[in-house]
């Protein structure tokens, strides 16, 4: 009797373990198919790029370049200042993201270690700026360049990152801060050093990995941007990759091969960054979904 | 006195002027780039202005005109509205399945990840271009799946009432940064509870139902929140690729609103535009709050 309700436990636990299995199976295939899916426009623009026009518009469609004619690239650098909008593009990323990070630094560390008058009001104004629409500064900001005169230069887009770098980085780096054990301020106070260089000697080293996130982030961020560069540069020397590739695509409207060589040559380096840095990018968007 | 002694040592003195120094920048940023000019914005709705001549004050004309007057304005309303509701629920569905089977003992996790990841790093001027070749009416690959299928070719972005939900598609696409928030957070859920339910003999259904939802629920707010107001400013696919058409199947407020002051000059009308803007988002928030006590789940709160 009791061997029976033991056996009849025991089958029973192992058909639901090989439901388990199917289900297990039928989650992967479906997981499998999803990343194809994903991929797959990425890899047909990849393709398209290395086929001639006369090749793109046949039917039906071939799945792989039916040559792989890489000297397209070669050619469409010729009409694609590529490396001309890159740099351009470096000029306002590079900059940008150092500030980004040093003055975000300063201001997590200020809130999380350092008393002073009128914090919680400051703290306030910092939260609220993260659910304020940035849309709604952009004509007056605008106004406020131009009086300056710096419209067509880099100022306008590098310059407020150097404003903290967003309220969410300064609390992306507090949170950091504050799991920082307090007792190695104390210690280097008693050592006599001052505020700034228990920041610079203590909390820095301890957080450099949440900055490469903030780094990252606002890499991103950046990358991604296409507004405030319309808005502000105008000068075709100046264009950015992201200015280039949209000028391109009018001056070559129905040339899809050129059009995808560019599109391609524009994912290349953010490909490499990602590749580079992908722990941290993964690391950094899971600290600000833990934030709250 | 005593009062005196005890400020004294709230505040150190070096301590204070440390903390001013370190948020000077963000104190610059906070009144020049974020606070001021959103009064500014408020304030040059009510003006006429071309940008280089005389402010002129018209009170509330510029709201008058774009209720009354503007064909283009109701339009431009409801594609936004239409865009972010596509976009944040497809994207929200989405990513919460994909994260749901990236959560499972699967080999190469990392990677899988990885992949649903990467077009979010993208240059978005790029991914709109490709995209536009994807949808391209006659050679594009996905009316020839359709045509494939049996189906009839769609003009994904040559017409008014596709333009929106094709976009929308793209944003999908791009929310690997929802997928890896919401990995995390899945991984966060206690594994007890799951044990516990089991032993209860709950399914994976039950469980998913009754445990992970439940506790998903803060994160799923944080990430609604977040994607409902990034989507409603919606404007890089309308400025790369559509500008706005047609019709005003993609003139979402943004794009009306950069149309407006940068390319017609009329800096108090766009402002009002950013102004309702401004108030719609702030409508959305709100109500998010005021329904989130209702259904978010804090771990530790005992109340039902």
């Amino acid at each position: 009797m009791i061997a029976g309700i033991e056996r009849r436990g025991r089958s029973r636990a192992r058909s639901g373990k090989r439901r388990e299995k199917i289900w297990n199976v039928t989650c992967f295939i479906l997981l499998v198919l999803l990343a194809v899916i994903v991929m797959f426009p990425i890899y047909w623009i990849f393709r398209s790029s290395l086929m001639s026009n006369a090749e793109l518009y046949a039917y039906p469609p071939a799945f792989t370049p039916p040559a792989w004619r890489w000297e397209n690239y070669s050619a469409t650098l010729q009409s694609f200042d590529y490396w001309h909008f890159l740099g351009n593009t470096m000029k306002v990323l590079v900059p940008s993201v150092i500030g980004a990070v040093i003055t975000a630094t300063m201001g997590g560390y200020a809130f999380a270690r350092l008393r002073f008058r009128g914090k919680k009001f400051l703290f306030t104004l910092c939260v609220g700026s993260m659910l304020l629409p940035s849309m709604v500064t952009l004509v007056p900001l605008f106004v406020m360049w131009a009086k300056i005169g710096l419209v067509n230069t880099y100022w306008p887009l590098i310059l407020p990152h150097f404003c903290g770098g967003g309220a969410f980085n300064i609390f992306l780096i507090r949170q950091f801060i504050k799991t920082v054990p307090r007792e190695l301020d104390e210690a280097a106070t008693i050592d006599g050093c001052g505020y700034f260089r228990i920041l610079v000697f203590i909390i820095v080293p301890a957080i450099k990995s949440a900055m490469i996130v903030v780094g990252l982030l606002k890499f991103i961020e950046m990358w991604n941007d296409l507004l405030q560069q319309v808005t502000y540069i105008t000068r075709r020397d100046r264009y950015t990759l992201t200015l280039g590739l949209n000028i391109f695509k009018g001056s070559f409207n129905d040339d899809w091969s050129s059009i995808m060589c560019a599109t391609c040559l524009s994912f290349i380096p953010g490909i490499v960054f990602y590749l580079i840095g992908q722990r941290y990018f993964v690391e950094g968007i899971v600290m600000t979904g833990m934030k709250n | 006195m005593e009062k005196v002694i005890k400020r004294k040592s709230k505040y150190n003195k070096a301590e204070s002027r440390a903390a001013y120094i370190c948020m000077l920048p963000s104190v610059i940023g906070l009144v020049c780039i974020t606070y001021l000019p959103m009064i500014a914005s408020f304030a040059l709705s009510l003006f006429s202005w071309n940008g280089l001549g005389n402010m002129k004050f018209i009170g509330f004309d510029n709201y008058v005109k774009l209720f009354t007057n503007d064909s283009k304005f109701y339009g431009s309303l409801l594609s936004t509205l239409k865009y972010a509701g596509l976009s944040v629920l497809g994207c929200m569905i989405f990513s919460l399945i994909v994260a749901m089977l990236l959560n499972r003992k699967i080999p190469a996790r990392g990677f899988f990840r990885g992949v649903f990841y990467l077009p979010y790093v993208l240059p978005a001027m790029a991914v709109y271009l490709g995209w536009k070749w994807l949808f391209d009416y006659n050679y594009g690959f996905l009316n020839y799946v359709i045509t494939m299928a049996g189906g009839n070719r769609i003009k994904f972005l040559d017409d008014s009432l596709m333009v929106t939900p094709s976009l929308a598609l793209i944003a999908v696409w791009l929310s690997g940064n929802l997928i890896v928030i919401f990995l995390a957070g899945l991984q966060n859920v206690p594994r007890v509870y799951h044990e516990a339910a089991e032993v209860d003999g709950a399914n994976g259904f039950h469980r998913l139902i009754h445990i992970t939802i439940p506790c998903m629920t803060p994160i799923i707010f944080y990430n609604l929140l977040m994607s409902l107001v990034t989507n409603l400013q919606v404007i890089t696919p309308a400025l790369s690729l559509t500008k706005g058409g047609p019709g005003t199947g993609s003139y979402y407020m943004c794009y009306m609103l950069y149309n407006k002051a940068f390319n017609s000059h009329q800096y108090g009308y766009g402002s009002a535009i950013a102004v309702i803007l401004f108030i719609l988002i702030a409508i959305f928030t709100a109500i998010l709050f005021s329904t989130s006590n209702g259904w978010i789940f804090y771990e530790g709160d005992d109340k039902e």
